[in-house]
C-alpha cells in the first residue's frame, strides 16, 4: 500500500517536472516522464493496483492537458484513462517475465507504449478537427517516435530507482521468486 | 486475494471512467480548473526555481564583462533619453493633429501583467499557464486576449482561481481574424499542425488568390469575433502561396513564443 502511494506521488511529481523540460531540440519531441512510472506500476502492481494507477494518471494527464476552446473539447476528460489502462494491461502481459527479474524488454516496451500514447492523441485530434486531414510528415513522426525513444532511454534509470524504492519500503515486486525459494 | 479483486476492480474502473467520459464540457472545465488550482503552487515554485537557476547561470560574469556592460548601458541610456525627448515632441504633435482631424482616440486596452509559470508538456498543443486567475479578475469563461508589447500571444481558455491556461497563436485551434497592412486582404491566422513549442509556425489562410503578399508585410488582428482587439501585431509574412481555392501566407510570429516569460491579459478598455 505504501509503495502504491509512493508511485502515485512519483507520477504527480513527474507530471510537474516534465513541464520544466522543454521539447528536444531539432526533433521537437517531448520528454514524458509520467507514463514511464505508470508502466512500471503496471508491472510491479497486481491488476487492481494498475487500474487505480491508470485511473489517477489518466485523470491527472487529461485534467492538465485537455483543451477546451469555446465549449469544444478535443480529447475529452477520461480518454487517457482508457488508453493508460489498455497499455497497462499490455505491459501486465509481460509481468511474469518481470517477476523473474528481467526488465530489459519492459524498458523497450515502455518506450513503444509512450509512442503509442502520443500517436493515439494525434489520431484523436486529427479526427476531431475539421477538416479531417492526416498530416504525417517527418516532424510528426519524429515527435511520436522521439518521445518513445527518450522514454526507452530513461526507463532503465526509472525502473532501477523504483525497484530500489520498493525494496526500501519492503514491497516485493517479484513474488514468484519468493515462491520458488519457499519450495 | 488479488485475483478475487480483479473483476470488482474492473467493474469499478469501467463505471468510474464512464462517469468521467460523459461529463459535460462545463463540468470538465470545472475539473480542469480544480486540478489547475492544485498543481499551480507546484508549478509556481518550480518556475521560480527554474528562473533563479537561469538567472544565476546568466549572471556569472567577470568584472571586465560587467564593466563593458556598464559602459554600454550608460551609452544606451543616454541614447534612449535623447530619443524619448524627441518622441515626446512627436507625441504632442500627433495628438494635436488627431484632434484637428477629429479622429477618435484609438482604443487603449486595460492590461493585467502576468508571468508564465509553465509551458505545456503535451506534444500536440501549444499552451502555457500564467499566474493570474479568476481571483485576480480574469473571466472564468476565458476567451481574453493575451499579448506582449511586441504583439499577440494567444487567449485564455481554462481559468482557475490563481492561474489560467493560455492557448498560443501557434496552436491549430487558436484562430484569429487578421488583416494585412497596406492591403484590403483579410484572412484567418492559425497555427500549423506540425508546429511545436520549439519551432512555432503560423499561417494566414483564406486570402484571395490575387493577394500576392510581399514578404515582410505586417499582419494585424482585425477585431472580428470580439475576442482579440483590432490592430494588434500578429507577425510578418514570410512567404505567399497560391492554393487551389485561396491564397495562403506563412507568417513569422511577432512574439518569440519559445522564450516568452511575461505577458499581459486584456481585461477590458481603459475608458
Amino acid at each position: 500500500m505504501i509503495f502504491f502511494f509512493l508511485l502515485l506521488v512519483a507520477m504527480f511529481v513527474a507530471l510537474v517536472a516534465q513541464h520544466f523540460i522543454g521539447p528536444l531540440p531539432v526533433i521537437g519531441a517531448r520528454v514524458l516522464l509520467m507514463p514511464i512510472i505508470m508502466f512500471y506500476g503496471a508491472l510491479a502492481l497486481p491488476t487492481p493496483g494498475m487500474l487505480v494507477l491508470a485511473f489517477c494518471g489518466g485523470l491527472m494527464w487529461d485534467a492538465l492537458h485537455m483543451q477546451i476552446i469555446g465549449g469544444n473539447v478535443e480529447i475529452a476528460l477520461g480518454w487517457s484513462i482508457v488508453l493508460y489502462a489498455a497499455l497497462g494491461a499490455l505491459m501486465g502481459g509481460f509481468r511474469p517475465l518481470f517477476q523473474r527479474g528481467r526488465w530489459e524488454i519492459h524498458c523497450l516496451l515502455s518506450g513503444v507504449c509512450t509512442s503509442m500514447i502520443v500517436l493515439a492523441e494525434y489520431l484523436m485530434i486529427t479526427f476531431r478537427r475539421d477538416p479531417v486531414v492526416f498530416v504525417f510528415n517527418k516532424d510528426i513522426w519524429w515527435r511520436i517516435g522521439g518521445a518513445g525513444l527518450v522514454a526507452a532511454f530513461l526507463s532503465p534509470f526509472f525502473f532501477f530507482t523504483l525497484n530500489y524504492l520498493a525494496f526500501l519500503v519492503g514491497y516485493d515486486t517479484q513474488p514468484t521468486r519468493e515462491g520458488k525459494r519457499s519450495r | 486475494m488479488s485475483r478475487r479483486l480483479v473483476i470488482p476492480s474492473v467493474l469499478v474502473f469501467v463505471v468510474g471512467t464512464g462517469f468521467i467520459l460523459f461529463l459535460s464540457p462545463h463540468n470538465m472545465r470545472r475539473v480542469q480548473a480544480g486540478f489547475l488550482g492544485i498543481i499551480s503552487p507546484f508549478l509556481k515554485t518550480g518556475s521560480s526555481v527554474d528562473k533563479k537557476y537561469r538567472d544565476f547561470r546568466e549572471g556569472l560574469k567577470t568584472i571586465e564583462q560587467l564593466e563593458d556592460e556598464n559602459k554600454r548601458l550608460i551609452v544606451a541610456n543616454k541614447e534612449l533619453m535623447a530619443t524619448n525627448q524627441t518622441l515626446r515632441g512627436l507625441e504632442a504633435e500627433s495628438n494635436r493633429l488627431r484632434d484637428a482631424l477629429g479622429y477618435r482616440e484609438r482604443a487603449v486596452f486595460k492590461l493585467m501583467p502576468a508571468r508564465i509559470i509553465s509551458r505545456d508538456a503535451s506534444t500536440w498543443y501549444n499552451e502555457v499557464i500564467i499566474d493570474r486567475g479568476a481571483v485576480d479578475g480574469l473571466k472564468e469563461e476565458g476567451d481574453q486576449a493575451v499579448l506582449t508589447e511586441e504583439g499577440l500571444v494567444g487567449k485564455t481558455t481554462t481559468v482557475a482561481d490563481h492561474s489560467a491556461t493560455v492557448v498560443l497563436i501557434s496552436d491549430e485551434a487558436c484562430r484569429v481574424a487578421a488583416t494585412v497592412e497596406g492591403t484590403r486582404e483579410q484572412g484567418i491566422v492559425k497555427g500549423e499542425r506540425s508546429s511545436s513549442g520549439s519551432s512555432p509556425s503560423i499561417g494566414l489562410n483564406f486570402l484571395s488568390k490575387q493577394a500576392n503578399l510581399k514578404s515582410g508585410a505586417n499582419i494585424y488582428s482585425s477585431g472580428a469575433g470580439g475576442v482579440f482587439p483590432s490592430g494588434v501585431l500578429i507577425g510578418q509574412v514570410k512567404e505567399f502561396q497560391m492554393r487551389e481555392l485561396d491564397g495562403h501566407a506563412s507568417v513569422v510570429p511577432a512574439v518569440d513564443l519559445t522564450t516568452l516569460e511575461d505577458v499581459f491579459v486584456v481585461v477590458g478598455d481603459s475608458k
